[in-house]
């Protein structure tokens, strides 16, 4: 009497931190006037001479404005976010604490020193519609090397990275995930100039940030396992116990799903023995009885075998399948 | 790399367009000027050096300066120079309280202590550098042929 006993889970799923909305702050002119801004100052005078009044006004002096390139980092995920099976998504804002238009170059590192495990970078998507929130298929994806479009002074844009688990992470494992922004025109000392450059048609000089500046996210790694076990007992025609013809054996069939996370589209198959005959309506569920047909409930049976579908079950639970087989 | 634009529009003016001046040349003169008020550390002091304006960026400091000269015959008298500020730049705290300033566009001047305006929740405050408009020096005489330089620090806002 050989039996063949099937799992099949999909381990671990994502309790996905996102929908919160995002509020990028936004306050007006902290950047200074704007680059290329031409500040023209005059004199006028007014005086009288003799018996005659008269007037008189300075040449006027010109200085353009140049701009300023200033940018700052902020991780938005602040609880880590809680990696299982599926991406996740971590979210940044990128501000542009300059006083002219500016791109910026956007590196992502996952293996920030101290990590248990560094996360899998699957996607930089750039929050195009302005809502603060991921949205796939409408958000832009930045292609590798490709900058951010040029963000206003002022104005914040939210960058999401998308990353998943490696095979290598554990669960309760945390990570962190470093994003770096660049000014595109450069960056470096401040005070560095770059003649030319600056909106406006100035030159563009570095301020105090730099012109690049890196925050991280944290993830942490959400994982569950599922053991199982595979348990007889037999009753036979004579009040004994022994797997003689006539003898009815009773399987128990224990999943045992652990961790922090939670098992997915858990199912416990078995193959009813050669030699042996499935007791119609003897499937069991936690002890509720289950039909034979494959109908709306968790269970189906047959001749040839079993099938119990237990979804989604949550790390810490015990789901207990039963089902009697006579021996022919 | 010099951004700064002296047009010496008045000289240009007097010398070249006789016909239409002819009746009457300015006797005063008025040139403006901008310098950049860099900070520089030298064995370790603080210095203050003034430079052409080359790079300029939100937070640096201006000096505009404007230089008056009687080039008449006759004396000048009730010279009164009034220097509406660039909106790009605010009065620095530097030298603002010897200033005769107007915070209501030009209206009215005073000293800047003595200067009052309507604060953002609508209630009267105490004017500060910021919400200066104009600055005016007045000068009783001019004697021919006497000169002098006037003017104020500036942040770039």
């Amino acid at each position: 009497m050989k039996n063949q006993i099937a799992l099949r889970a999909a381990s671990g799923t994502v309790a996905f931190v996102s929908a919160c909305m995002v509020v990028l702050p936004g306050t007006a002119h902290a950047s200074g006037v704007a680059a290329g801004t031409l500040i023209q100052n005059t004199a006028s005078a007014t005086y009288t001479s003799g018996s005659a009044s008269g007037t008189v006004s300075s040449n006027t002096v010109t200085v353009k404005v140049d701009e300023l390139l200033d940018v700052a980092v902020a991780g938005l995920t602040s609880t880590p976010a809680v990696a299982g099976s599926s991406n996740v998504v971590l979210i940044y804002s990128v501000t542009n604490t300059g006083n002219g238009p500016e791109a910026f170059d956007i590196a992502v590192n996952a293996a920030v020193a101290g990590n248990d495990f560094d996360a899998v970078v699957q996607q930089v998507v750039i929050d195009s519609n302005g809502n603060g929130t991921y949205d796939p298929g409408i958000d832009t994806v930045l292609a590798t090397g490709s900058p951010t479009p040029a963000i206003a002074p002022d104005a914040a844009l939210a960058v999401f990275v998308i990353v998943s688990l490696p095979g290598t992470a554990a669960d309760g494992d945390t990570s962190q995930v470093q994003l770096t922004a660049t000014s595109t025109t450069g960056s470096g000392t401040p005070g560095t100039v770059f003649a030319g450059q600056g909106d406006g048609g100035g030159d563009a000089v570095v301020g105090s940030s730099t012109a690049t500046q890196s925050d991280n996210d944290a993830l942490i790694a959400s994982l569950a396992s599922v053991a199982l076990t595979k348990a007889a007992s037999i009753v036979d025609p004579f009040g004994g116990s022994q797997p003689v013809p006539g003898a009815v054996v009773t399987y128990t069939l224990t999943a045992t799903v652990s961790g922090t996370g939670q098992a997915d589209s858990l199912h416990i198959t078995d193959v009813i023995p050669a030699g042996t005959a499935y007791q119609a309506g003897t499937l069991t569920l936690d002890s509720a009885a289950l039909s034979d047909a494959a109908d709306t409930d968790a269970g189906e049976a047959s001749p040839s075998g079993i099938d119990v579908n237990l979804g989604t079950v949550a790390g810490g639970s015990t789901k207990t399948v039963k089902f009697n087989v006579k021996i022919n | 790399m010099k951004r700064i634009l002296i047009a010496t529009l008045g000289s240009v003016l007097i010398a070249t367009a006789p016909a239409v001046a002819a009746a009457q040349t300015n006797p005063v003169e008025l040139i403006g000027d901008v310098k950049v008020d860099k900070v520089v550390v030298e064995n370790g002091k603080e210095k203050h050096v003034l430079v052409e304006p080359g790079v300029v960026v939100p937070g640096d400091a201006l000096l505009f300066t404007t230089t008056y000269r009687n080039a008449g015959a006759t004396p000048i008298k009730d010279f009164v120079v009034t220097n509406p500020l660039p909106d790009a730049v605010q009065l620095a705290p530097q030298g603002a309280d010897q200033l005769v300033v107007s915070v209501d566009g030009g209206k009215t001047f005073g000293k800047l202590t003595t200067r009052r305006v309507t604060g953002s929740d609508g209630a009267p405050r105490a004017a500060v550098e910021a919400d200066v408009t104009h600055i005016r020096w007045v000068l009783p005489v001019l004697a021919p042929g006497a000169s002098g330089a006037l003017s104020y620090h500036a942040i770039v806002r």
